[in-house]
This record gives C-alpha cells, structure tokens and sequence, in this order.
C-alpha cells in the first residue's frame, strides 16, 4: 500500500501520462507495420540513407543540452505537431502521385495521423496540468513540395516515418520520467 | 547558255585542245605565275589564285586579262596578290597573267586556258542560327540559313551535321539531310533526338553543305565545316548532385539510360534500377551513367533508380514504365434522358500508369465537332463520358481519343441517337386498386422522351402465375406515366413491376422497377361449394358434408355455410354453419327435402348447391375390387342407363382412431371409370368406395368397391402349425392374415420345405440350396400334407403369403418325421439271412476242399535247424565285435537281426554261409555291448516249401538254397505286370534289395540272360560301394546262387546290407502291400512257433 494518498492532480498527470505513454506505444506499433508497407510500395530498401532529407524533426537528443521536464514535453510536443503536418504532406503525395489506388495504404497513414494528433492534443493537456505554457505553432517549413522530385517525395515519406518511429520511443521515455515526478514543477519553469 | 549542247560540245573539244597547250607553255622566268587554282561558291564567279615567286622583288603586282564570255572583249584586271575574283565563264577561257614590277614592267607572262573541269565548286560555309534542346525528350533542335539566294535557281542541296558530345568531343551521330535550294534564303531546321538525357553531359553540333549542280562538270566538294556550336545548359541547372531523367514514362520494353550528374569533390559509388547495381558507364569527369534494357512496368509509384555518392550523398529519380493505352473496347454510346448521350468502353490492357500519367480521354464528335473530355475513375474502373444531345441531330459520330505520354489510341462509333434509347429505371413505382378485378399502376421516367412512344412491360406475378403486360404509351417530359391492368382475380396478391423501352427501336429495357403488392377487393364465391349427404341408418338425420372451395373459387375468406332443407321450393330448415366446419345433421323427420348449400363471404354468398336426401333401395349390392394405380385407385363401373344426373363415388378415410373423413368425387352419368386420387391414400392400405348412382328421384348404392392405392407384400407371414405327423408325411395347417396385414389382396401362399436341422447357420431358404417349394393359390385351403419325405428326418418348413405388391415374410418350424420301423426291420432281417446263408456255403465248401486248404495256407515247414545252408565260420566273427553278419542256415530263418555298427568289412565267404554257429553267435552280437541298438526281425521266404521241394537239378550237392525276400523293402522293385504270380508274389512279398546294381558291376560269367531280367527287378542292390563289395566277395552267394530262378541276390555278409533293410524316410510311406507282404510273411513265419 502506498504510503501517503495521491491528490487528485497526481492522480490526473499519472493517468494523462499514462495514456500518453500507451499511445506512444501504439502509435510505434503502427508506425512499424507502416514502415513495412511503405517501403514495399515505393520500392526502397530501408537500410537507404536518409541523411540528406532534411525538414524532419529527429529525435536524437543534442549532447550537452539537458532539457527540464517542461521543455522534453514542449520538444515532444513540437515534433507531434510537425510529424502531423508531414503526415499530411504525405498523405497526399500517395494519393496523388505515388500511390493513387491504394486506399487501404493511405487509410493505414491516415490512421497514424490522428493518432499523432491525438498524441500532441495530450501533450498539450499534460503541460497544462503540470503548469506550463504551451509551445506556440512553429511555422510550416520553407520548401515547396511541388518542386520535390518523386524520389524525394518517397525518401521523405520514409524518413517522416522513421522519426516518428523514433519519437514515440523518446516520448515514452520522456513521459515516464515525467510519471516518476509527481507534482513536480519545471526547473525553471 | 550552258544549256546549248552544241556549244558544249564546241567547247569541250576547243577545252581538250588548250589543255595540252596550257602544259606545254614552257616557264623561263621566276616570277611567272603558275598553279592557277580557281575555285567558285555560287557558280557565278570564281576566286583564282596561283603561284609565282616574288621574293626578290617586292611591289609585284599582276595583270590579268580574260575574254569577257557575253562580249568576247579582252579584260583586264590588276591585282596586288596572287588571286583574282573572275566570272565563270563557260566552256574555257585564256586567262593570261602577267607579273608586272613596281614600274609596271612585264616581267613574265604566262597564258592559262581554264577549263570549267579545273574548277571547284564549294559551297559557302553555313551557318547555324539557332541549337536548342529539349530535356525532357532528349531532343536537340537545329535551324540555319540554306543561303538559296546566291544560286539564282533551284538546286539540290545535302547537309551533314556531326554530333559531338563529352570535352572529348566524340562524335555521337553524323546525319545527312537534303533540300532544295529555291533560289532565295531558307531556314531549315533539323532535329535529332539522343538516347541519354541531354543534361548528362555536353553535346555540339557543326554542319557544311554540298551542292549538287548537274551541269557542273567541275569538281564539286563539301563547304567548310560551320562553327561548332554547344548545346545550351538547361536553366535549371541543380546546384547538387542530380539523376536524369527525371520522373520520366518510358513503355515497356525500352532500354533507358540514366546519368548521375554530381559535384566536384564528389565520386559515385555505385548506381541502382531498382534493387539492382548496374555497371557505371563514365560520361564525363561530373556524369556517370547505366544503362537499362528491356525495362519491366513498374508498380504505380514508379521504379526507383539512385546513385550513393562520396563521401556523402543519394540522389535518385523515379521512372515509370508502362504501355501506350490500348484501342477503347466495346464502346457504347446510348442516351438515357435524351439530355446527355453516354458512352461508355473498355479501356482494353491496363497501362500501368496512373494520376498525372494515366490515360486521358476525349470524345470527339465528327458532325457538331464538339469534344467533351471525360472523366475516367480509376478507383471503380469505370470509363464513361457524357455529351449533351443537340436539338435537331439525330445522327452522332463520335471519336473516343485516348492517350497518355507514351502514345494514343482511338475508338468511332456512329449512332441514331433515337435507336439508342435506354431508360432509366422507373421510380415512384405506385400501385392501387378499388376493385375486386383492377389495379391502377403509375411510375416516373426522368427524361425528355416527347419525340418517340414509350413501350414500357409490366409483369404481374402472384403465387401460382405470372404474367406481363405490355403497355405502348406517348413519351413526356420528365413525366409520371400511368396503366391500368384488369383481369386480376378478386382477392389475390399480386407482384407488380415495371420497366421499359423506346417502341420503335427497341434498343434495352430500362431495369426493372421495385416490386409493389396489392391485393384485390373479394367478391362473392365463384361457385357453390361440393356437396354430399349420407342418411343415418335409421333414417331419421341426414348428414350434410361440403368441401371447401379453393381460393381461386372463394374469391375472399368463407366466413360460414348456410345450410337449407327445401321441400317443394319452400324452405324448412336453414342453418348457418361457421368454418371450418363442414358438415352437418339435419333431422329429416321421416321427410325427405332438397338440401341446398351456400359459402358466404364477407362480399356475397355463392350459387347455391343443390343435392336430395331421397335414397332408393338397393338389392344384391355386389364388392368389387379395384385395381392399385400407383399414384391412385383405378375403380370401374357398369355404366346404369336410369342414372340421369350422374355417379358420386364416395370413401371414407379413417387416420387413427378419430371417425373418418368423407370424401367423395362426382362423375358424369356417362363416365364408367375413374382414377381417384388423394393425398390422403397410403400405400398397403385397403379403402372402401361405395358407388352412388343419381337418378330423378334419389340417389341409390349400386356397388361398393375395395381396393389399395399400391398393393405391398404382406406385412406378415401367416401363422401355421404342424398338425400331424407321419413317417413320411407332415400336414402343414395355417390361418387367414387379417386385412390389415395384408397390405395388398393375397394371392396365395408359397410353402419351403427341406432338411435342416435347428440352428443351422442358414438363417432363410433363401439360402436353402436343395428347398422344395409348393404355391397354394386357393386361399380357400387352409392346410397342406406334405408327402414323400423320409423318416425320422428333420425338415424345416416356411409358409409366406404374398400379394400382388410382393412376397411377405416368412415364418419357420422345425419337424422331425416319424421313424419307419418296417423299413428298419427289412434293413436288419436281410443282411442277417444273407450272412447265415453265406456261413453255410462257405462251411461246406471249406470243408469238401479242407486238404487244399491246408496245404495252400498251411503247409508243413521243415525245421530250420536241419539245414546246414546257413552258418558262418566262427573264427571269421569271432573277436571282431563290429563285423555282424547274418548267419545263414541251410533252413530259413525266422528272424533277422538287424544292428547298427562301425564296421566297413563286408566280406563274407560262401564257406562262411554255412557256418553251424548262425544261431549260437546271432544272440551273442545282438547283446553286444558296443553294436548300440539292434532290432530283430522276422525273416521267413514264403516259398520256401516249395524251392525245397523242388530243388534245380543242376545245383550243386551239399550246397543250400537260400532266398531272400523282401522285409520291409526299401524300394519297389521293378517288376513286370505280366509275369507269372508266383514271381510276383517273391518279388512283392518276399525280401527287396535295397537299391539296384547296376548291370555290369553284377554280371556273372554263369548268369544267364533270364537271370539277368530278374535281376534288374528283383535282385538284391548293396547299398555300399558295389564295386569293392564284388572284389572283397568274389564268392559272394550271388556267384552260387546264379542259377536260381528265383533271382534273388544273395547278401553277403555285409553289416551294410543289413542296415539297409530299414527304409529310409523316402519309402516309409511305401504301398500298403509291402506291409501287408509283411505281415503275411509273420503270419507264415510264426505259424511253425505256434
């Protein structure tokens, strides 16, 4: 039994968090079998480098910079809202140029779409519930799709999902950390 | 001028004249001039220039004079340098130069006679105006100035142009094209397409001309080469790395290349089409380049080709393969409003290429010249295009156009847009009646159809029909358009629906609307309902049955019957019975009265049904059977001339144990047969008919009738018993089946009889092989003797009965017939008084011949032991335990003694035969310790009374006959059927050798020849080596015993031959008369014991 009982703001960031870790999880779970298929349909190997697609929010955590609990879920959050926004693009570079009669595929990117803005929305609500200020909407990013060439568009698509993938496992990390600091305010914050 | 043939010809000869002149001019001085070379680019005038040395001199200058061709007039011309612009003159000309020095001294003059041969015709160099590409087709454009007006007439003009690309400037192409120069300037353009993309590296173009002048009859040669010029950079020109061609279509089948342009600094690892590498081919120090055969489709988001860069980067690109679109299929254009005219196709082979580069069609419509693009759903793959109909045209000829990047394709179809109509389905489908026999029916049709007549079908369905109805109606304007169906039977559902079609050119039924029920309106029952009545016995109540009438006669629900008693058209009694009831009693009261009977109905009643209760008598009704019909009963009748208003059959049919339903079926009075059918009639079950007759006053029974719907086997099989029963005879007794077992009328009974114990494991006389079986066809017997059987036998019985419909089963009894005792006294009495007669005979005969008897079966034997035949020296076995030997005594021994033994030695001296010790020594060796197991046998030659009796006279005296006969022979010995019984018996009886010799090892001097025979069939076989039993026994009994006709060997004393008198295995089951020889042989032999 737990020794002293929760408070219902506890109570509230335990279960926010945890739901958010769960979508996390499932969203890495689909974002996998995505992969699969995505790769299958535009013909590409996944071990092909994509270090020349840029625009994508990666998720591999800058050395030296130790981020306070308030800015790990405003970078989480930020990544959420721009992977929505490049899910978005493409979804529709499938439909339109790449895959146009494969509805059961854009419904698969469809679905990891909302699921991503469900993610931000609770992103959002956990901030609110631990007091800090959200992060405002970064600006959509300055290059024209309709200049991509196909393969970029595919190499895009691939790496979008990549870093989603890659997200989610940084999210879940992120987010029990937040969960084993119950009631804890921001540094700084 | 030139086109004077005879002053060509003039001027050829005076040319080939000057020619030898012009050589032969000697040149004294340095600064003559020579080499005169003229040559001219437009035919009109000529450059000529020459040599002349002009070193020592400086400010030469030239003088050349020529004879003006049009004026013959000497010209002359002076000239600081070593060439001359002259006119071309035709034919020759005297050109005469002369070297003149700064003081306009002559030097030297040299006279040349040129001929149009020593000039060149060299066209001016061209020059390109404008190169320009197209990257994405890979097309160099090429346009430049033809220069025609410097000929004053039209000529032939060739160009080549040279293709060069890299820095190394390889030549990729060199092209001719030919034109025709008109006499004033033209620009051409030429344009040639590469097989890699022109951004994967440089490219140049030059081009020089030549002119083909007929009549020039000098020598005619290419311009210069034009300037070369570079093919113009794309203005996109990436900063990056990039592959070409980008998102590009090619069909299937192509061979592609693909380039990898990329930066300094950079270098291409490798390059992929798809999952495969393919060799690198280098363009240039900045482009690499593979090439792709026979490209597959690709999948719809193309096939990816990409090149890994170092030290860092990936580019790629995505080509798409498929085919050019295939000729549109089935196209079909047909209006369905008269609005729009829609056509619709197959698109034939997929193209494999979708969105942007899928195939896009056009319709084209030849006499409005209209074209309406047409949407295409890749998705539900339904291709259709909608062109509005135009008032006033009937006639419509449409082109399909289909096309996508990689080529097009087109389909036609002519129509007369009226013969084209196919309806939409008919909505707002309604409807509705007021009556027992009409419906009124509306529906709408969206479309302009005033100028044609509308054919639309209606089809009315209910349970047991269907029908349709055609309806030719006026076309309207986006209208409801209404029918009205009658005939339709009151009270009944019906199924509508409708579609429908132009009338005059039929072209499609338009679907068929949604189905609408309605039922109608009743009305009064068509007709009365079928009515019967049966009279109590008494006579005091009459029972009133009616059927109920079908729905197609009752025409809406039956609500009750009104019954009704007339007499003398006034009513008596009426009452209303309420279904379902359908029957009942009305108390005549001694009156007889008109019974009548209405069905009513919620609209009416029927036509009532009349029927009296009058029965007239019958007397002597007679059953008759009917006959099973299968699926009925097939009942006949004697057609009765007073039956005026028909027959009534009527039947009864019970189920269970409720009273019976009446049922009855009325006939004509001219019908004498009929198959009643029921669904109520069961196979095996017996109905009763009675057959009424309707006369003017009444109704009378004129016959009843029974019979079976199907006649079946008797359900089971009549029970019988043994009444009585005899030595030789049973009486069988047996009962009726009831009726209701019989299942069909019986026809007999067959009974089974034959031997059979209880229990046998035949379980019916199907089985039986030997049954007997009689058929009783009189039903009227009820019992059976079964006669010739045997005695005190066990006899299985089966009686069945059996119908038309089959036998039933049987039932079986078990009898045994008596014992015959007369018979067993016969069969004991006469054997008896035969063997006593028999016994008396044989008595007397055996005692009148009682001496043969003896002396045949029982002779006098001598005593063995007077004869000195058989013995054996002592001093020969004497010590020697193995050698056993039969001791052989002038008498025949009873015995042999035969011992098993180690012993090789077979030698036995005749001398040794007669040996006195025989029958001390025999028990001697037999109890030796060391001979193991010994068996002594008898031994006594049948015949041997009467070889004694009778001995040869030539035998020896002192010597003994000895016979051996066979005990237990191992062989048969081979003996001739035909010889004499005496032989036989010695030779069957007596003692066998155990093998046969062969002839020679056996022959004797003294043997005769019929020795010999009786020596292959009789003659003892040793066993051993025969050869060295002769030698060791050259005295053998054999050489004594040759003339014995017996032919028996004698053995020697060899224990081998005495081993060999027990048979080996393969003659233990030899023929029985050796052992009966055998025992015949103890018989005698132990007679002198006794």
């Amino acid at each position: 039994m737990a020794s002293a009982e929760q408070s219902p703001v506890t109570l509230q960031h335990h279960n926010l968090c945890s739901r958010v870790i769960l979508l996390a999880r499932k969203i890495r779970s689909d974002v996998a079998s995505l992969l699969e298929s995505y790769v299958e349909r535009q013909g590409l190997d996944r071990t092909i480098s994509l270090d020349s697609v840029d625009g994508v929010p990666v998720a591999a955590m800058e050395q030296g910079g130790e981020l306070t609990m308030a800015e790990q879920l405003g970078a989480n959050l930020q990544a959420y809202r721009a992977f929505q926004a490049l899910l978005g693009e493409v979804l529709e570079e499938q439909r339109s140029h790449l895959t146009p009669l494969d509805t059961d595929f854009h419904a698969s990117i469809q679905a990891v779409l909302l699921q991503v803005a469900a993610l931000a929305y609770q992103l959002e609500e956990l901030l609110a519930l631990l007091g800090h200020s959200r992060p405002a909407w970064e600006a959509a990013g300055p290059e024209d799709p309709a200049r991509r060439s196909l393969f970029e568009m595919k190499l895009r698509g691939l790496k979008v999902l990549q870093e989603l993938a890659h997200w989610t496992v940084r999210s879940v990390r992120d987010l029990r950390q937040v969960a084993k600091q119950p009631g804890l305010s921001a540094r700084g914050g | 001028m030139w086109d004077n043939p005879s002053l060509r010809c003039l001027l050829a000869i005076t040319f080939l004249h000057l020619l030898s002149l012009i050589y032969s001019q000697e040149t004294g001085f340095p600064e003559a001039p020579e080499n005169l070379k003229c040559i001219t680019h437009d035919l009109n005038r000529m450059i000529c220039s020459w040599d002349a040395t002009s070193s020592a001199n400086l400010g030469l200058t030239y003088k050349i004079c020529y004879t003006n061709s049009e004026h013959f007039s000497l010209v002359c011309i002076e000239t600081e340098g070593k060439r001359a612009d002259i006119p071309v003159t035709v034919g020759s000309t005297n050109i005469r130069i002369t070297t003149l020095n700064a003081s306009g001294t002559s030097l030297a003059t040299e006279t040349f006679v040129l001929s149009e041969e020593n000039v060149s015709l060299i066209p001016l160099t061209p020059q390109i105006l404008n190169l320009s590409a197209d990257f994405s087709t890979y097309t160099l454009y090429l346009k430049w100035n033809d220069s025609g007006s410097v000929f004053q007439y039209e000529l032939d003009a060739s160009w080549q142009i040279q293709i060069l690309r890299k820095e190394t400037l390889e030549t990729v192409a060199l092209m001719n094209y030919d034109s025709k120069l008109t006499g004033k300037d033209s620009i051409l353009s030429w344009n040639w397409t590469s097989d890699i993309p022109l951004e994967c590296t440089s490219y140049y173009v030059k081009i020089r001309c030549y002119i083909n002048e007929p009549y020039f009859t000098g020598r005619k040669e290419w311009s210069e080469w034009s300037p070369i010029r570079t093919v113009p950079e794309k203005d996109t020109k990436p900063n990056s790395a990039m592959v070409f061609p980008q998102d590009k279509v090619v069909l299937v089948g192509s061979n592609v290349t693909f380039c990898c342009l990329y930066n300094e600094g950079e270098s291409i690892k490798f390059m992929n089409y798809g999952s495969k590498s393919y060799p690198l081919l280098r363009l240039n120090k900045w482009s690499s380049a593979i090439k792709v055969q026979n490209v597959s489709a690709s999948i719809s988001s193309g096939t990816n080709v990409w090149c890994l860069l170092e030290p860092d980067g990936l580019e790629g690109t995505v080509l798409f393969v498929g085919y050019a679109p295939d000729t549109p299929q089935n196209l079909n254009c047909e209006t369905r409003t008269f609005i729009t005219i829609t056509c619709s196709w197959n698109p034939g082979r997929a193209t494999a290429l979708y969105r942007q580069r899928q195939t896009k069609y056009i319709l084209f419509e030849r006499i409005s010249k209209e074209n309406v693009t047409c949407k295409v759903d890749e998705l539900n793959k339904e291709h259709y295009c909608d062109f509005p109909v135009h008032a006033n045209q009937k006639i419509y000829n449409f082109t399909l156009g289909a096309s996508n990047p990689l080529g097009q394709a087109e389909s036609s179809l002519l129509i007369d847009v009226n013969q084209r109509v196919h309806l939409e389905t008919p909505v707002k489908f309604t409807v509705s009646t007021n009556s027992s026999t009409n419906a009124h029916l509306s529906w709408y049709i969206p479309g302009n159809f005033i100028q044609i007549r509308l054919l639309c079908q209606i089809e009315i369905s209910n349970s047991n029909s269907e029908r349709q109805l055609n309806v030719s109606m006026a076309g309207a304007e986006n209208s409801n358009y209404r029918a009205w169906v009658d005939a339709l039977h009151p009270y009944a559902t019906y199924t509508f629906r409708v579609r429908c079609s132009a009338s005059e050119h039929f072209w499609r039924w338009s679907k068929w609307s949604e189905e609408k029920k309605l039922t109608t309106l009743e009305a009064p029952p068509a007709r009365g309902p079928a009515i019967w009545r049966e009279r109590s016995p008494v006579g005091e109540t009459l029972t009133v049955f009616w059927k109920p009438l079908l729905l197609s006669e009752a025409n809406g629900i039956i609500l009750s019957h009104e019954v009704s008693c007339y007499s003398r058209e006034i009513m008596l009694k009426a009452h209303e019975v309420p279904v379902p009831l359908n029957s009942t009693e009305i108390k005549l009261g001694g009156n007889d009265c008109l019974i009548s009977v209405v069905a009513k109905n919620r609209a009416g009643s029927s036509p009532p049904s009349r029927i009296t209760s009058m029965d007239l008598p019958s007397d002597d009704v007679k059953t008759e059977l009917a006959i099973a019909a299968g699926n009925g009963i097939y009942i006949s009748w004697h057609s009765d001339p007073n039956v005026t208003c028909g027959y009534t059959l009527k039947w009864c049919i019970s189920s269970g144990s409720e009273p019976c339903n009446v049922d009855w079926e009325m006939f004509p009075s001219n019908a004498t047969d009929a198959v009643i059918k029921s669904a109520l009639f069961q196979p095996g079950v017996r109905y009763n008919f009675s057959l009424y007759g309707c006369k003017h006053n009444g109704y009378q029974l004129l016959q009843n009738i029974t019979g079976y719907m199907k006649e079946l086997p008797p359900k089971v099989a009549p029970n019988f018993t043994v009444e009585e029963t005899s030595s030789d005879s049973i009486l069988v007794k047996w009962e009726d089946i009831p009726v209701e077992d019989c299942q069909g009328f019986l026809k007999g009974y067959i009974l089974y009889f034959a031997k059979g114990e209880k229990g046998s494991s035949k379980t019916s006389f199907t089985d039986e092989e030997n049954k007997t079986e009689k058929n009783i066809t009189d039903l009227t017997k009820k019992s059976l003797r079964i006669l010739d059987l045997q005695g005190k036998t066990s006899y299985r019985l089966g009686l069945r009965a059996y119908t038309v419909g089959g036998i039933g089963p049987s039932k079986d009894l078990y009898v045994v017939t008596k014992e015959n005792s007369v018979g067993l006294i016969i069969a004991i009495l006469i054997p008896v008084a035969v063997a006593v007669v028999l016994g008396v005979v044989t008595s007397i005969l055996c005692y009148q011949k009682r001496e043969w008897i003896k002396e045949t079966f029982y002779p006098d034997i001598p005593n063995p032991e007077n004869s000195k035949a058989l013995q054996f020296q002592k001093n020969i076995c004497e010590g020697n335990t193995a050698l056993k030997t039969l001791e052989m005594n002038p008498c025949t021994p009873n015995s042999v003694e035969v011992v098993e033994t180690q012993s090789t030695v077979l030698k036995i001296e005749d001398t040794e035969i007669i040996s006195p010790v025989a029958d001390s020594e025999l028990p001697e060796d037999g109890s030796d310790p060391e001979t193991g197991s010994h068996v002594v046998v008898s031994y006594c030659p049948p015949i041997i009374e009467e070889e004694i009796s009778s001995p040869p006279i030539d035998e020896p005296v002192g010597s003994s006959q000895v016979i051996y006969i066979d005990i237990q022979s191992m062989y048969q010995p081979q003996v001739n059927p035909e010889e004499e019984p005496e032989i036989n018996f010695v030779t069957t009886a007596g003692y066998k050798p155990q093998m046969q010799l062969p002839i020679n090892a056996m022959k004797m001097e003294s043997h005769s020849p019929t020795e010999e025979d009786l020596d292959k069939t009789a003659g003892y076989r040793p066993q051993a080596n025969t050869n060295v039993w002769k030698l060791d026994s050259p005295d053998s009994p054999i050489s004594i015993q040759s003339n014995n006709e017996n032919g028996s060997f004698g053995s020697p004393c060899s224990i081998n031959s005495r081993q060999f008198l027990i048979p080996p295995k393969d003659y233990e089951d030899s023929p029985t008369h050796n052992n009966t020889g055998w025992s015949f042989t103890n018989f005698f032999q132990n007679k002198p014991n006794d």
